[in-house]
């Protein structure tokens, strides 16, 4: 036997109890690893960018489109390194309702500017001799159950073939990963050149470029040098890093960190309510117990000590049973086609796990520091002479 | 039944004995209350905005396949022959019609200073009529041909620099701002308004445009326009009413919301139902003497159930109350804006329906039975010897 | 080392109850010979549970000095007290006090844990004093599985596993019928003589103050004589 026995034997005393505290605990975990996942989901994207990719759109709005010809002129920008450009068409598969996110892109300077796009050579070779060859992520691959060397057609919401319909057919000529598994794989690339052999209307447009500059400390210089080239031209620009532009994109959805944090907080405190309160009922209930081990001769601050040991086990507990489960649900969610679709790179990751930890260590402190406290200063002799 | 009305106003009256207990039982639940009323009236008050913007009454097309104005693009030509099709209602000027060319343009948000997109629509100035909900509150309407815009309540109030007499910078020109309407809440106060030939000019679009507006001579009926369109193979375009339009697009949000918020709701809902089921076990077992001691006397033990029932759904009913309350005066009338189908922003206000207050309610009262039920089944079987035992 | 265990001079010791101070100890003087088993009798609200708490360090005078083995215990900290109660005294309550959640033989451990002893030790004292009890079949049963004078009898084996020199008993018969009381009682009266633990029992019971080598009888906060009925 030692103290933890004890703390242990405390715990469990009132089953009915711990199993309530303990469920109320994992219901807060189990919110906070899910909604983190998602919070993670979204900010993947911030986090995931390269902090020497720039992005250029169109000034007036990021929907509009830019010359062509802007590619070799920002190439020719001093202190530009790589440039790639893409364009946004608009994809289908089948009916509108299955939205397919499909870039247009110049394949070779695509996958230098995207190291981390993962490919093998061989594919790479294909795609790139290929013009109807796309290449499509993982992700969407196992939505669709798209394997290599597949044909499929896929409609575009923006632009007609000029043989009519608004349908193309291309081929799978390759199948990407991301380096880092919390990356967006739910897209595919087609080539420019086909696109703008093929379709009705419409020159020769890009929707943004992607440039990198080898060095972050050159980003503001690079991207001021490209906005003043463009300036009080048909279509100005507008230049930040990757990771601005992203962040940008996300907030205009609405501050979802902001309703998740809410939400999650939300559920702590009430947990905090029911659990703290729970602890200094089971603390007044042994008040008589607490007096005995002190006149035993336990010293105060080793008893403060097993009754905050006590409520930080029943949080660790209950928040660790919560952050497994909740991890076990994104797993499942994240392999789910319909919500992979909506949320991409659903998944607890290591932070999130930190956050967690910390909230349990967080809530089992907050929760057991005032009934340790009452158990600190308890009169004994008071609490003896209860009958 | 007297046994249990006394048993009932004894287990209540001795509530506040329990007091930290009973407050965690209401907050417990006016929390869960909150959140889900938070997220029904998000849900609510986006779709309320959307479908304000829709009529019967009103129809409009879109290139085939776009499903939204953003994608769509149609012809001068097009747009010429659509104006003769039947159907459409004819006034002393001809057919009543709007052909429409919507830009997205960049905004700075006033509370977070970050940039949004916005919608900048050229219309003809027919448009105003097919918009019935519209009325110019401040100033006038544009002058077609001059860079003059009227912009959204919405517009106005979210977005910095868009006040009556500001000059704007769109593209590559100055605007002056010379009117503010609203639309009873709707998506078009999300917008700016111009004319479209000005649009065209400004932004290089020829001449093209996205999407017709006309008004319909039965209300409802796109029959005769549809057959219109299908007969004349230049016309490769969507019809809709209005009404279905904005319902269409505004549906997957709303279910993105509204499916959030419910397992959101329920998951708390079960995390607060521990909460009550403590409080009430607690309260049952440091009543076990006096409980006991009632049912020496003779009273039964169904009047211990009621009466631990009883307490239970009095906290949770205020927890419900508090809840909706609390919600009310935070989050009804409440503004967000979220990006809606055309990529653009969608100002709406929080809105709590007496649906939502209904379900807010329910989800209390489940909580109130389920946490007092297994609590109260203890207190009606406790033992009567418990009167004379010593331990609690 | 004296032969005096304890000395208590000039002892005062004050309560408020409500707004009026009551005044328990006006100048006691006592002193308690090693190996003495001592009965304390009198009248509720005569002073004799808060004596022995003073006795057991676990409430202290106003004013005065108490002095165990030549050592002032009054003016200790908290901590210092709490180690000097682990290494010196045993307690026996009226209602037992163990714990519910722990077995016979955990109860009677819970006091080795403020020692360094290694588990097999632990185990060894637990056991002797379990079976010096006589309830060594009795290990691993839970207080709530034990009559009256078992629990007693774990709590006497509680009192003793850490081997303190004072065992202070607050009417340890007060809730046990005569036979099982009886018990009890030789079974301290064995631990005084056998083992020369000083012994202090505060009772109402004139036939338990019998067991006692020397009884006193307190009454308003003085000692005063009185025959103990045989």
């Amino acid at each position: 036997m030692n103290d933890f026995y004890l703390i242990r034997k405390n715990l469990t005393r009132n089953r009915l109890r711990m199993i309530l505290n303990c469920f109320a605990i994992f219901i807060a975990f189990l919110l906070l690893g899910a909604l983190g996942s998602i919070r993670n989901a979204f900010d993947a994207g911030v986090e995931l960018s390269a902090d020497d990719r720039l992005v250029v759109v169109n000034k007036i709005s990021f929907t509009q489109t830019m010359p062509v010809a802007y590619v070799n002129k920002i190439r020719a920008i001093e202190g530009v390194q790589k440039v790639t450009w893409a364009n946004w068409f608009g994809g289908y598969f089948q009916e509108p309702r299955n939205m397919v996110v499909m870039l247009i892109v110049d394949p070779e300077s695509y996958l230098d500017v995207y190291p981390e796009m993962i490919l093998p050579d061989s594919q790479r070779e294909a795609w790139f001799k290929n013009r109807q060859g796309v290449i499509i992520g993982e992700a969407l691959a196992l939505t669709y159950g798209w394997s290599l060397g597949d044909r499929i057609p896929i409609s575009s919401n923006i632009f007609s073939h000029k043989e009519g319909g608004s349908t193309w057919e291309m081929v799978v000529e390759g199948i990407f990963s991301a380096s880092n598994g919390r990356a967006d794989t739910n897209y595919m690339l087609m080539h420019h050149t086909y696109f703008f052999e093929t379709q009705s209307y419409g020159g020769e447009w890009v929707g943004w470029l992607t440039l990198t500059t080898g060095d972050p400390e050159k980003n503001e210089v690079v991207s001021r040098a490209i906005d003043a080239e463009f300036a009080n031209s048909s279509a100005e620009t507008e230049t930040t890093t990757e990771a601005a532009f992203n962040r940008a994109f996300i907030e205009q959805f609405g501050n979802i960190s902001l309703i998740i944090q809410s939400v999650v907080m939300a559920a702590f405190f009430t947990i905090l309510l029911i659990v703290g309160n729970s602890m200094v009922l089971s603390v007044r209930e042994r008040a008589k117990e607490i007096a005995v081990l002190k006149t035993l001769g336990f010293p105060a601050p080793r008893v403060f000590r097993m009754v905050l040991f006590e409520s930080l086990l029943l949080a660790v507990i209950g928040g660790v049973l919560g952050m497994l489960v909740a991890q076990f649900m994104v797993e499942g969610m994240s392999n789910s086609p319909q919500i992979a679709r909506i949320f991409p790179n659903l998944a607890i990751d290591s932070g999130t796990w930190a956050t967690a930890l910390t909230y349990m260590v967080l809530l089992g402190l907050l929760t057991g520091v005032f009934p340790a406290y009452r158990a600190l200063t308890l009169n004994t002799i008071t609490a003896l002479g209860k009958g | 039944m007297k046994q249990t009305k006394t048993v009932v106003s004894m287990s209540l009256l001795s509530l506040p004995q329990r007091g930290w207990m009973a407050v965690t039982v209401v907050v417990a639940v006016a929390i869960v209350v909150a959140v889900l009323l938070a997220f029904l009236a998000m849900a609510d008050g986006f779709r309320n905005t959307v479908n304000n913007s829709g009529s019967e009454a009103l129809g409009l097309v879109l290139r085939a396949g776009s499903q939204a104005e953003l994608n769509s693009g149609l012809s001068g030509d097009q747009v010429r022959l659509l104006r003769d099709a039947p159907g459409i209602k004819h006034d002393d000027a001809g057919p009543v019609t709007s052909a429409e060319l919507y830009v997205v343009v960049d905004g700075t948000k006033k509370s977070s200073g970050t940039s949004a997109n916005i919608s900048l629509r050229g219309m003809e100035l027919d448009g105003l009529k097919l918009r019935p909900t519209v009325d110019i509150v401040e100033g006038r309407m544009f002058v077609p041909g001059k860079n003059e815009l009227v912009v959204g309540a919405a517009v106005a109030d979210k977005f910095t620099g868009f006040a009556l007499g500001d000059l704007v910078r769109l593209g590559k020109a100055e605007w002056e701002v010379v009117g503010v309407f609203s639309a009873n809440g709707g998506v078009y106060e999300s917008e700016i308004w111009t004319d479209v030939r000005t649009v065209q000019t400004q932004f290089n679009r020829g001449n093209s445009f996205q999407v017709v507006r006309f008004e319909l001579e039965t209300p409802g009926d796109i029959k005769p326009i549809q057959e219109y369109v299908d007969e004349n193979p230049q016309l490769n375009m969507d019809v809709f009413t209005e009404k279905r339009y904005f319902s269409d697009q505004s549906e997957g949000v709303f279910n993105l919301i509204f499916y959030i918020g419910w397992p959101l709701a329920i998951i708390m809902a079960l995390g607060a139902l521990s909460g009550a089921l403590n409080t009430m076990y607690t309260s049952v077992s440091q009543r076990t003497r006096e409980i006991a001691t009632l049912r020496a006397l003779g009273f039964g033990g169904s009047s211990a159930f009621w009466g631990t029932m009883a307490e239970s759904m009095v906290l949770a009913l205020i927890g419900g109350v508090t809840g909706i309350v609390v919600a009310y005066l935070f989050f009804d009338g409440m503004t967000g804006a979220t990006l809606g189908g055309n990529f653009t922003q969608i100002v709406f206000a929080f809105k709590i329906t007496a649906d939502s207050m209904v379900s807010a309610m329910v989800i209390a009262v489940i909580i109130g039975v389920v946490g007092g039920f297994f609590p109260a089944l203890r207190a009606a079987r406790t033992p009567v010897v418990k009167a004379f035992s010593l331990e609690q | 080392m004296s032969d005096n265990l304890y000395e208590l001079k000039d002892i005062h010791k004050l309560f408020v109850k409500g707004r009026e101070p009551v005044e328990i100890f006006d100048g006691l003087n006592m002193t308690i010979k090693r190996g003495d088993f001592i009965s304390i009798m009198g009248p509720s609200g005569s002073g004799k549970t808060t004596l022995l708490n003073m006795l057991g360090g676990v409430d202290k005078p106003t004013q005065g000095k108490i002095l165990f083995d030549g050592q002032e215990i009054q003016s200790l900290g908290e901590g210092k007290l709490a180690k000097w109660r682990a290494a010196h005294i045993g307690f026996i309550f009226q209602f037992y006090n163990l714990m519910p959640m722990l077995t016979a033989a955990k109860n009677v451990e819970l006091p080795l844990l403020l020692k360094k002893l290694s588990a097999k030790k632990r185990k060894e004292n637990v056991e002797a004093a379990l079976a010096l009890v006589g309830l060594s079949e009795r290990a691993k049963h839970r207080p709530s599985e034990l009559s009256g004078g078992q629990q007693q009898r774990v709590a006497i084996a509680r009192a003793i596993v850490s081997d303190p020199d004072v065992l202070l008993c607050d009417e340890p018969t007060g809730d046990l019928d005569r036979a099982t009381a009886t018990e009890i009682l030789e079974n301290l009266q064995q631990l005084n003589r056998e083992f020369n633990k000083t012994i202090i029992m505060v009772t109402h019971d004139p036939v338990a103050a019998s067991y006692a080598s020397t009884s006193l009888h307190l009454d308003k906060g003085e000692f005063v004589e009185r025959d103990v009925a045989a």
